[in-house]
């Protein structure tokens, strides 16, 4: 049995991942909100309506060595955790999207939620899900919106950051994991950005309110004050869905834009590497596999259309993550892009150490694809070649790796500025390098200047 | 409509006597869900209205529109 080590902070439950299932333990706490939700038949509204991750009660605690007493519940496993600073500016808008409008079907019926944590919504594929039902409580007449806050903080702000500054949220999420403060946001915004009714209060006010509120220490305390009409909440709530929906991405152009377009490869090297993918995929029925360094998606998309059932991809562009978001968003595919820095990948951080997983703790793929990849790690940021080949052959027992020589175009370019200061970097290190972890099963080679594509086996 | 949510503003903003239950950074937050809440709410009742007397309108156009059109189709007869 293991504990998730991200499900400490709410008293009422906690998770544990067994026999590569995941359940949730309901304590006292929690046992209110389970009676309510089971009362209202909400649990299985919720579910059916695509809100929340489909979960099922324990009947027979026997069968998994549990308790008799404890109360169980089983959810269906998320294929790849992901957090809010990995999501492109269209995933975190949709997840912001999901978030408000599952709370507006729960006030509907007469229940709300007790936070707007951006770390409750996971990815099926593009498809974002709720994925804590013990956030859910019994709505109280008058209430305030206990969220609000956490929603500015996780949602709203980074949104408005990207969208307005051009400023991407990721780095700065990662850095503090409850998101953006108003504070700061406020700080950067311009008087023009205020003019905007939205920004105006939930910015600017609501960093007025915060600091007037606490310069006043010796105010009267009005303990359960409840005058929050529910129209009023359900208004605010579809302002805020108004708002975001609203916003627009602010693009930088990134170095890999239209990368597929203007990328050097010819033709035939495009076929030679559809048919190395096409060929490893289908002999393989991969379940899960991650494309290193996967552009707007297009062979991830290949692999889905050749038997994989399940592909992550990860790109430093943030740009063609966003992009092949949306292609998997309007086609409803199994695929999930990822922002990540394989230089700086998602390392354990949080509370201990351990509260948001890491890449590599993360990371159980069948497979993987490592496309024009290396050359950005090994000659791009000067990691040696084999430290690059035992790191991607860690991540997965198989995969398909290409090897990018020196007298290409692309490493060329690479080159000019760097000098070659890269002596080991050549065709005969990176075949040694790959036998010292495993065994090469394949090699094609896709072009003049001697790209090759290696299959390797761990 | 402007000014008045200014002299709201105002008045909530700067008036020392104002208190809530608990003063935590959440504080700013339950305030500012006071005063915008009844704005979402106007908001939305307008907006309601407005739909409403846009639909109207478009209904006393259109039918405008339709007797004109058969007007002119007798005319055409």
């Amino acid at each position: 049995m293991i504990e998730e080590r991200g499900s400490f902070r709410d008293p009422a439950g906690k998770i544990f991942y067994l026999n590569k299932k995941v359940f949730r333990k309901i304590s006292a706490d929690g046992q209110e909100r389970i009676n309510f939700l089971s009362k209202n038949n909400l649990l299985k509204e919720s579910i059916d309506k695509k809100f929340l991750i489909p979960t099922k009660k324990i009947t027979d605690n026997h069968e998994y060595n549990f308790s008799k007493d404890d109360v169980i519940f089983e959810h269906e496993r998320i294929p790849y955790i992901s957090y809010p600073y990995e999501w492109s500016f269209s995933q975190l808008k949709s997840a912001a999207l999901h978030h408000l409008n599952f709370h507006l079907f729960l006030l509907e019926n007469n229940a709300t939620l007790i936070d707007a944590s951006a770390y409750n919504i996971q990815f099926l594929g593009a498809k974002p899900i709720f994925i804590d039902f013990l956030s859910i409580k019994e709505y109280e007449e008058g209430e305030f919106w206990n969220g609000h806050k956490q929603f500015c903080e996780n949602f709203l702000n980074p949104l408005i950051l990207k969208s307005k500054k051009g400023i991407s949220f990721n780095n700065w999420f990662k850095g503090n994991l409850e998101g953006i403060h108003t504070s700061d946001l406020n700080s950067l915004l311009s008087i023009f950005d205020k003019f905007s009714y939205n920004i105006f209060v939930q910015v600017y006010l609501l960093n007025k309110l915060d600091e007037n509120a606490k310069s006043k220490k010796d105010l009267k305390i009005k303990k359960n004050k409840k005058n929050f009409p529910k129209k009023n909440f359900i208004a605010m709530l579809f302002q805020l869905k108004k708002f975001i929906f609203s916003l627009k991405d602010k693009k930088k152009i990134t170095i890999w834009d239209d990368y597929s377009q203007n990328n050097t490869y010819k033709n035939d090297e495009e076929i030679k590497k559809i048919q190395c993918v096409e060929k490893f995929c289908n002999y393989n029925k991969f379940q899960k596999l991650a494309d290193i360094g996967c552009n707007n998606g297009l062979y991830s998309q290949l692999a889905l259309k050749n038997n994989c059932k399940y592909v992550v991809g990860f790109d430093f562009d943030i740009n063609a993550i966003d992009q092949a978001f949306q292609k998997s968003y309007s086609n409803n595919l199994n695929f999930l892009p990822l922002f990540f820095d394989a230089s700086n990948p998602s390392s354990n951080i949080g509370w201990s150490e351990s509260e948001r997983a890491g890449f590599i703790k993360r990371g159980k793929f069948d497979a993987i694809i490592a496309l024009a990849f290396e050359h950005h790690l090994a000659i791009a940021k000067n990691i040696p070649l084999e430290e690059v080949i035992n790191w991607l052959m860690r991540l997965a027992p198989k995969g398909l790796i290409e090897f990018v020589p020196k007298n290409d175009e692309t490493v060329q370019k690479m080159l000019e500025l760097k000098g070659d200061i890269f002596k080991d970097y050549n065709i005969d290190n990176f075949e040694k390098f790959i036998k010292k972890n495993g065994k090469i099963l394949d090699k094609s080679t896709i072009s003049a200047s001697g790209r090759t594509i290696y299959e390797y086996q761990r | 409509m402007n000014k008045v949510f200014l002299i709201i503003l105002i008045f909530i903003v700067l008036n020392p006597s104002f208190a809530y239950a608990y003063l935590d950074p959440g504080t700013g937050s339950i305030i500012l869900q006071a005063i915008i809440g009844v704005i979402a709410a106007s908001l939305t009742a307008i907006s309601i209205y407005w739909e409403k007397f846009k639909s109207i309108i478009s209904k006393i156009f259109m039918r405008d529109k339709k007797q004109e059109n058969k007007d002119k189709s007798k005319i055409d007869d």
